[in-house]
């Protein structure tokens, strides 16, 4: 299992849009909506990496979607 | 389904709580119409459990589409399963607690002619768990948090109080001794069993209730057997004449339970048991269709305690609505600086107070951390300053979240 955390920007005025697509995608444990440089922190589980490239590949495509920086989990500690 | 994971917490609380008040109001049923001994309504309830409870767990195990039906109730659940040994210790201490309590209360119930007055102290487990997370807990109780769940024990305490009996000494020391602590102890070791990862996914609430109902009727059987065989073998009796009933009450305690296990993984255990104690307010309906079958109970119409038991109400619900509000979360990006090892940052980060997780990340950032605080103001003082004094840190940028939805 590949965990990754995908930090999304988007467009003024984009925001619900994104939202609504992204709640709708598969692979998704979590998806925040957050002040600073970012505007969505996307949470994902995929089974491997080619699934990953998908799963950014389908972020990428929502329309509002300025930027997208995604960061492969190496260690976890959880409650 | 992608929900707030704040809504599924007070789903699975209110639910339980709602379940918890049924089967409390069918005990009463029972207890009046058909097994009028406490011991051997007690016994009884539980010899027919671990029957019902195995059958009801075997169901939940069959697979529908790959999935198991109990997944439904919680995702973590594939079937029925041996207990695991990291589990066993946990199981004996939450089994003797529930156990002990269990006793204890059955005790308190055939030795006082009303002990509803001395019962309803039974509310300040709330603050016992309070207590013991503050001691004991990596993630402390707030201010907030504090103030929120006295409000809902006193609220509990006024919803459930009876002006007909009076304070017994002795039957308080027993809640205050017994029955209090040992349900902490049930109550923490359980959550304890749900915060558990058993191979490599979180452990289920079906299967840690399966196990410990067992535990707790082998140690219930055990001790009444020794102490007074009659009883056992008039449970043996009561269970025959009253197999519905008794497996009614069992069904119904069975979610309950199980909710609230889930619930508890993840809130605290004082605030899971607060937002249970709304039961005494789901009690209102199924109190009012007893009072119709059983003469002895009756719908209160004194205005006085009209107004306590409102008085009441009004607490737990404001101060369930307040944990609710209550709650500040936020992801913090670190970059480390060169020569620090990775692995030992996360360990010292991990061990700050309100730190819900935190992930070595490969891209921008070298580590990034979500954070579950009650106010702003214990993000400064609980982890800006932490994080501060963290040498190997080179810089960190602080992200709060507004809304945030989770996978269930």
């Amino acid at each position: 299992m590949i965990k990754a955390y995908i930090l999304v920007r988007t467009y003024v005025g984009k925001l619900e849009n994104v939202l609504t697509e992204m709640k709708k995608l598969s692979d998704v444990e979590s998806v925040a909506v957050v002040t600073g440089d970012y505007d969505i922190i996307v949470k994902a589980h995929v089974d491997t990496l080619e699934d990953l490239m998908e799963l950014t590949d389908k972020i990428q495509l929502i329309d509002g979607i300025k930027r997208t920086t995604t960061s492969v989990i190496e260690k976890e500690i959880t409650l | 389904m992608r929900i707030r994971k704040k809504y599924l917490f007070y789903f699975l609380s209110l639910t339980s709580a709602f379940a918890y008040a049924a089967a409390a109001s069918l005990d009463g049923l029972i207890s009046y119409k058909y097994i009028n001994d406490p011991w051997v309504l007690g016994l009884s309830f539980f010899l027919v459990g671990i029957v019902i409870t195995f059958f009801i767990v075997i169901i939940l195990s069959l697979p529908i589409k790959g999935k198991s039906i109990g997944s439904r109730i919680d995702p973590s659940f594939r079937r029925l399963r041996l207990l695991k040994k990291e589990e066993l210790g946990y199981q004996l201490l939450a089994s003797m607690g529930n156990a002990v309590s269990t006793l204890g209360y059955y005790f308190v119930v055939s030795m006082f002619i009303d002990s509803s007055v001395v019962l309803s102290f039974s509310q300040l487990v709330i603050i016992y768990l309070l207590i013991i997370e503050s001691i004991a807990e990596k993630n402390a109780p707030t201010l907030a948090e504090v103030q929120s769940s006295i409000i809902v024990t006193f609220g509990a305490m006024l919803g459930s109080i009876s002006l007909s009996g009076g304070i017994n000494v002795e039957a308080l020391l027993i809640v205050f001794l017994i029955i209090n602590p040992a349900w902490v102890l049930f109550a923490s070791y359980q959550r304890k069993l749900k915060l558990l990862k058993i191979d490599d996914r979180p452990n289920d609430s079906i299967n840690i209730r399966f196990w410990n109902f067992l535990f707790t009727t082998i140690i219930i059987s055990a001790i009444i057997f020794l102490i007074n065989k009659e009883i056992f073998f008039k449970s043996i009796d009561a269970m025959h004449s009253s197999f519905f009933w008794l497996s009614l009450g069992v069904i119904i305690t069975f979610f309950s339970v199980v909710l609230f296990i889930r619930a508890m993984g993840i809130g605290k255990a004082s605030i899971t048991q607060a937002v249970r104690a709304s039961s005494i307010i789901f009690t209102i309906p199924f109190i009012y269709i007893l009072s119709h079958v059983i003469p002895n109970i009756s719908f209160v119409t004194d205005p006085v305690m009209l107004l306590i038991k409102l008085m009441g109400i009004v607490l737990v619900v404001l101060g369930v609505i307040s944990f609710a509000l209550t709650e500040v979360r936020a992801y913090v990006f670190i970059n480390a600086k060169g020569g620090y090892s990775i692995k030992e940052l996360m360990k010292k980060i991990w061990a700050i107070k309100g730190v819900d997780a935190v992930a070595a990340l490969a891209g921008t950032y070298d580590i990034i951390v979500k954070i579950r605080i009650r106010t702003l103001g214990k993000g400064y003082e609980r982890i800006i300053r932490k994080l501060e004094g963290i040498e190997g840190i080179w810089e960190f940028k602080w992200q709060s979240i507004l809304k945030e939805w989770e996978e269930i």
